[in-house]
């Protein structure tokens, strides 16, 4: 089952101004249910506009996207965001967590935003620490955490809302190697999982992983 | 002295500058957006037109609120003409001072009638993905920006023709022989005004649309009249005083707007159902119960000074 589409999909910053710039270039993809991608390519080639696109933080500027048989470029504001929320986990190079908080804290948040009980919130966020393999710290505060384990904590709030779709931009562009592969290993789970995960990087540690199932390249906006 | 050098007209015509060349921008893409929307597409073009939908909507719904607030700042500004136009003690004078003030005064009474259903249908539209109602939403905003437009030339020929120099008459005329439509007596007014009440309140429980709008037009109508020559002279305590703005003024404790408001909206709330229902081919029931309620709140303000003139003199007027 074809879990996103990408149909002649061009992104344009600045659309007719001087400073015109083609983010992403005639797009067309089909992304499978359960398939792990590897979005891989240089910075500025448009990898990130690409995640961010599917993740409906911004519009294209022609094409389409379908996910679950959905037109999601097309969504209003609000209803994008119901969508991020439900469908999709996001997981950042910057981590962008709560530093002030604890990891628990963190990874409640997206939950906050639903009516589960008290019950329910506990044993999702158990899960998703479990999984993330952060429980350990689970009542530490972030700004006490070390690059690896902020990351972990990020995966942990990322698949809280046990999205079927996870985007993963530089996952591993602030972590050393012990802590990358750490991150590697949690991908497998993923995969175990059935989820659909895409990853815009460019470490050569996510070359030839025998459990991806496709890697794509990404040059000045189009696939290669 | 020019009654464009009054406080209130300076303001109020300023503001209604502003709100017309944003609701004329506005305009200038709606035109665009109807000519070439395709929701289907994904071309370059519709996702422009999308962008500038979600910029348009926010002008017009930010303009059309304002609109509806200028309103009560029109009646308050005429209010306070009062004391400039010679013999005029209330909006009575000042609005009857030329033939322009009752016709633009009923224009901008349609006018937010038509943009609150305009506010409700932008609502509808917009909580759907494909925008199923733009088309209806704009052509109805192209309407009334044609009804706005005439509205703004009549605000100037009425401005215009304010007299300063010669006095106007005011509730002097409706002191001498209340003229009441059809030939009715205070009586029948009452009677027509208790009974249309009731059936908009059935109608409303049983959510018929047309009666229901028929019904509150008629009730608008007998209410006007109710109001100005049956109640007032109870919120005035005097039996010839027949004005229907005296009582938005300080000294009776503001009570007009609370009357009127509340019998506008729970007209237009008793109305809209219908109008929706023709523009966008279903139903909308929830407004019946605002409507009903709005009305409740117009009787029992009307009943309560009648009740409390009796109870303290055991007399009617």
């Amino acid at each position: 089952m074809k879990k996103i589409v990408i149909k002649n999909l061009n992104k344009i910053y600045n659309p007719n101004k001087a400073n015109e710039f083609c983010a992403l270039k005639n797009i067309n993809l089909e992304i499978e249910d359960g398939e792990i991608l590897i979005l891989k390519g240089v910075s500025g080639s448009g990898k990130s506009t690409l995640l961010s696109l599917i993740g409906a933080i911004s519009k294209p500027t022609n094409g389409d996207i379908v996910v679950n048989e959905h037109s999601i470029a097309k969504l209003p504001d609000i209803m994008s965001s119901a969508y991020r929320h439900k469908e999709i986990g996001f997981i950042f190079q910057a981590f962008n967590l709560l530093e002030g908080l604890s990891v628990t804290q963190n990874v409640i948040a997206p939950l906050s935003l639903t009516k589960m009980s008290e019950e329910e919130v506990r044993e999702k966020v158990k899960k998703a620490l479990l999984i993330a393999n952060i429980e350990h710290k689970k009542d530490q505060k972030v700004a006490h955490l070390s690059g690896g384990e902020k990351q972990r904590c990020a995966i942990a709030r990322a698949i809280v809302m046990e999205p079927n779709i996870i985007l993963a931009d530089e996952p591993t562009a602030n972590l050393d190697k012990e802590n990358s592969l750490l991150f590697i290993d949690i991908l497998k789970t993923f995969k175990s999982l059935n989820k659909t995960v895409i990853i815009a990087t460019h470490d050569i540690l996510f070359d030839n992983l025998d459990f991806v199932d496709r890697y794509i390249n990404i040059q000045d906006g189009a696939i290669v | 002295m020019s009654i464009f050098l009054s406080n209130e007209i300076i303001v109020f015509l300023l503001i209604e500058l502003v709100l017309i060349v944003l609701m004329s921008i506005s305009q200038v893409n709606i035109i665009t957006i109807l000519r070439h929307w395709d929701f289907n597409a994904t071309t370059v073009l519709q996702y422009a037109l999308e962008k500038k939908n979600y910029l348009i909507n926010t002008i017009l719904y930010f303009t059309i609120v304002c609109k509806i607030i200028l309103f009560i700042f029109f009646v308050k500004s005429l209010d306070a003409l009062a004391e400039i136009v010679p013999g005029a003690m209330c909006c009575a004078g000042v609005v009857g001072s030329n033939n322009y003030g009752n016709v633009l005064l009923l224009l901008k009474i349609l006018i937010i009638f038509g943009f609150g259903i305009w506010i409700i249908i932008n609502k509808l539209d917009l909580s759907f993905v494909s925008f199923p109602y733009l088309k209806q939403k704009y052509y109805l905003f192209s309407f009334l920006f044609a009804c706005v437009i005439l509205e703004a030339i009549l605000e100037i020929l009425y401005f215009v023709n304010i007299p300063l120099t010669v006095p106007v008459f005011c509730c002097s005329t409706v002191f001498e022989a209340p003229k009441l439509p059809f030939g009715y007596t205070q009586t029948m007014l009452v009677i027509i005004f208790y009974s249309l009440f009731s059936a908009i309140l059935v109608l409303n429980y049983l959510k018929d649309a047309m009666t229901s709008f028929t019904c509150n037009l008629l009730f608008l109508f007998a209410a006007y009249y109710a109001i100005t020559y049956f109640f007032g002279i109870y919120v005035y305590e005097m039996p010839n005083h027949k004005c229907p703005y005296c009582m938005l003024q300080k000294e009776y404790f503001f009570i007009g707007y609370f009357i009127w408001g509340s019998l506008f909206l729970g007209v237009f709330f008793g109305i809209s159902p219908f109008l929706l229902e023709v523009l966008t081919k279903k139903h909308y029931t929830k407004m019946y119960r605002y409507s009903s309620l709005c009305l409740v709140i117009t009787v029992i303000i009307c009943t309560f000074y009648v009740a409390k003139y009796y109870l303290l003199t055991g007399l009617f007027l």
